[in-house]
């Protein structure tokens, strides 16, 4: 388990050792209140992206380039500050204004104190301890909005109180370091703050912290599009297996000539659905293809599906026998005796919304149906939480065919190189690395994205 | 084989069945020519159960790389074989054979955990062994160059919740026969008598379906199975012990009935998968079924019914009143032919006569009970 952290290079700071009386201990206090642990290592590069609206993705200032790195290191010793290390700290210090007032602008902060003030004339209410269950209720909230409001209040604290030092070194004209070192100190634990308090906004659906499963499909397109479903499927076991998790190909049709068909990748870990959720959709390739003999630009597609990895016990779904159509894999022919094929496919169409989950790795049918059946109630789950369905039967399968279908991501290696996410706009022309696992920037940007879309639509409620 | 059945057994089967059981003999008794390993070419008198892969001591110890390189090679091997077999005989096509290949993997290694680590490994790292890998490169040869069946390469088969021991001289349990475990299921929860009665499983092979049923019946209940292949016997006392039903499962040699004399007309059921497929069709079956399997346990006589027939008549005298059977057949025009037969003949003894359906819609049972 990593906890998540801001490396030290992304602030220009060497490692130093700078007690403070007052701040880096509240705000550790506070840290231990949103403690929040990941196995994702951040990098700075998340941190500096802006957070409100997907335009505004590209990184205003990246900390951890060369630049800023070498610009600090000027002295071991603490006590010598150079002009640039101020500049550096005051741009720090901007940033992170901005940031601040991002983050609490997104998490609502006026809603929160109107909550806060409904909440406490509920909590003084003579008549609130008449239901149990209600009171204990209001007070959970209560004491929830409260907490929320004091760390978002100690955000603001902390930044104006860094703000102030640089101010007071303006004016001054004079650099006093050790005033310094406690501004740089402030603002370092305030990013891995507002990091971990990100996250815990990003990833805060009910199945998030969960392991997951991709069910990769190979699209229109013959050879090439098979060879795509291939290639992602590498992506994906690299990315898995760069975050540490237990990442397993539990199943792979292959193509008749290259690449695949199909393939299913288990990822056991905490939070891998949670980052992997908005990976379902098409993804697209333009390439001039291996496969076409005269070389022609050619476009293929792939489908993602992402479901979590729900152990079977706590999966609290029942289908209705009827809704479903099971079907069994067997060569055709006579079948029985005459037959010796270790097929064991099994295929379940949930019949009302037309969802279908298919299961072959396991070695009996028997198996196999357990567990097909236990990925399609996962994946029922999951879109009827997308859909704020609080049944099963309330699914709408139109509405699920459009979403899980949709065109997420291009991947285009010619006439030039650029992967770009349809939704966020993120890209990068970096496409060895993307295809090598390298997913967190359109991860991040992506759950950004979605967060702020679900903030605004909670705001105009 | 032959001289070696009681002459009690022989003088009883009747007069079809003994005529092609000594038609099928020497063939029965066949080696598998390709095969190399001392152990398989000595089972014919051997009756001793070789140990499955998945069960035997993990006592070799090979470089994680080299088994990544032996998963490539065999991948490799498997990729070479395209849709060759599927044209010739209706065999397996390469994304069986590459998840064969994980099958073999799991039931090689000693934690299957380790096999994740396979995509990029570490330098170095070891992992321990059920089969030396140099025995793994000539099982997977065997696969795919001489067609021998991934369940005798392994040694066993995963049927239903059961993980059954196989080898050369035994059937290899099918898929489709589960089935007659859930139809056995569905029956005992409703009928005590049947829940606590005797069952008998008929040639059980493996013990495959014996085993299935002790699983389902009541306390009281147990189960006979016969077989007439002493090798059959072996394997099945093996997965019975395996599984902890030596007290509700008793394993009989013989033909059929002939080992239930004392039991007569007081069976509760009686289930059986008998050797079907006509006696003409065995030449073009699939090579791992047609090469390897017993011809024992496949060929049925001319019109693959021989064994059939003889059930149906003695079920009928051998089950109590209210008694329950099940024969596996080759599909609709058997059951149809078997149901006519016992409609015309056997109305007097059994009723409620039924042609069930395997999951690919195949008429592959046929039921009925004793009135």
């Amino acid at each position: 388990m990593e906890f998540l952290r801001l490396p030290a290079t992304s602030l220009g700071l060497r490692p130093f050792c700078l007690t403070l009386a007052d701040g880096p201990s509240r705000t550790s206090t506070n840290l231990k209140s949103i403690t929040f642990s990941l196995p994702l290592s951040f990098h700075s590069s998340f941190s500096s992206r802006k957070f409100s609206t997907p335009s505004q993705f590209s990184p205003l200032i990246q900390f951890a380039t060369p630049e800023s790195q070498s610009s600090a290191r000027v002295s071991t010793e603490t006590a010598e500050w150079a002009i640039q290390d101020f500049y550096t700290l005051r741009k720090d210090v901007e940033t992170t204004i901005e940031r601040v007032k991002e983050i609490r602008a997104s998490a609502g902060i006026r809603q929160l104190e109107e909550d806060l003030t409904v909440l406490e004339k509920k909590a003084a209410d003579s008549s609130l301890w008449g239901d149990q269950a209600k009171a204990q209720e209001t007070l959970i909230s209560l004491t929830d909005v409260k907490d929320k409001i004091k760390l978002l209040t100690d955000f603001k604290t902390k930044v104006e109180d860094a703000e102030t030092i640089v101010k007071l070194t303006e004016e001054m004209e004079s650099i006093d370091a050790a005033f310094l070192e406690e501004a740089v100190n402030t603002i370092r634990y305030l990013n891995t703050a507002l990091d971990q308090f990100e996250l815990t906004q990003l990833l805060s659906g009910p199945y998030d912290k969960e392991g997951a499963v991709i069910y990769i499909t190979a699209g229109a397109g013959g050879t090439d599009a098979q060879d795509w479903a291939d290639m992602l499927l590498r992506m994906y076991v690299r990315w898995g297996e760069k975050q540490r998790y237990k990442t397993r190909v539990v199943e792979k049709a292959m193509g008749e000539e290259a690449g695949i068909k199909s393939a299913t990748i288990e990822l056991e870990g905490r939070y891998a659905y949670g980052y992997l959720s908005g990976e379902k959709g098409t993804h697209r390739i333009v390439r001039q293809s291996p496969f076409n003999a005269k070389g022609l630009r050619q476009t293929s597609f792939s489908g993602v599906e992402v479901m979590p990895l729900l152990r079977e016990e706590s999966v609290d779904v029942e289908i209705p026998e009827e809704d479903l159509e099971i079907s069994f894999s067997r060569s055709g022919g006579s079948g029985g005796q005459n037959v010796n094929k270790v097929e064991t496919a099994v295929r379940i169409v949930h019949i009302p919304t037309g969802m279908a989950v298919r299961c072959t790795e396991e070695r009996t049918q028997l198996a196999n149906k357990i567990k097909a059946l236990s990925r399609l109630k996962a994946k029922l789950l999951v879109v009827a939480e997308e859909q704020r369905a609080s049944e099963i039967k309330e699914i709408r399968g139109d509405a699920v065919k459009a979403e899980w279908g949709q065109q997420i991501r291009n991947y285009v290696f010619h006439p030039y190189k650029l992967v770009k996410d349809v939704r966020t706009g993120y890209e990068t022309s970096n496409i060895t690395s993307v295809m090598d696992g390298e997913l967190e920037p359109f991860i991040k940007s992506y759950l950004k994205y979605k967060y702020s879309i679900t903030a605004a639509a909670g705001s105009v409620r | 084989m032959n001289s070696s059945l009681p002459r009690t057994i022989l003088s009883t089967i009747s007069p079809y069945s003994l005529a092609f059981k000594r038609q099928k003999l020497p063939i029965s008794t066949r080696v598998s020519g390709p095969v190399s390993f001392p152990s398989i070419s000595s089972i014919p008198s051997s009756q001793k159960p070789r140990i499955p892969l998945f069960l035997r001591p993990p006592i070799f110890t090979t470089s994680l790389s080299d088994l990544q390189k032996w998963q490539q090679w065999a991948n490799n091997l498997a990729l070479s074989v395209g849709s060759k077999f599927v044209d010739s005989d209706n065999g397996p096509d390469t994304n069986i054979l590459c998840r064969e290949v994980k099958w073999l993997l799991e039931d090689a290694v000693e934690d299957k955990s380790i096999l994740c680590q396979l995509v990029s490994p570490e330098n170095g790292k070891l992992v321990k062994l059920r089969a030396d890998l140099d025995e793994l490169y000539c099982l997977w040869k065997q696969r795919i160059e001489e067609r021998r069946p991934f369940q005798y390469i392994v040694g066993c088969e995963h049927w239903r919740d059961l993980v059954l021991s196989v080898q050369e001289g035994v059937l290899i349990p099918r898929p489709e026969t589960e089935l007659i475990v859930d139809l056995v299921s569905g029956l005992v929860l409703e009928e005590e008598g049947l829940r606590e009665g005797i069952w008998a499983d008929l040639g059980t092979g493996s013990g495959a379906i014996a085993i299935g049923l002790a699983r389902i019946l009541g306390d009281g209940g147990r189960v006979i199975a016969t077989d007439l292949s002493p090798i059959a016997v072996s394997i099945a006392a093996f997965n019975v012990k395996r599984y902890d039903l030596q007290d509700k499962v008793e394993i009989r040699q013989g033909s059929w009935f002939e080992p239930l004399e004392d039991v007569k007309g007081e069976l509760a059921g009686v289930v059986s998968n008998p050797p079907y497929i006509p006696s003409s069709q065995i030449v073009g079956l699939q090579a791992e079924v047609g090469r390897y399997e017993p011809r024992l346990a496949l060929d049925g006589g001319e019109n693959g019914m021989d064994d059939l027939l003889h059930l149906c008549e003695a079920a009928a005298l051998m089950l109590k009143p209210g008694g329950f059977f099940a024969f596996e057949t080759n599909g609709e025009k058997q059951s149809k032919f078997l149901l006519d037969f016992m409609t015309q003949k056997l109305a007097t003894n059994v009723h409620n006569l039924e042609a069930i359906s395997d999951f690919c819609g195949i008429k592959r049972f046929v039921t009925g009970f004793r009135r």
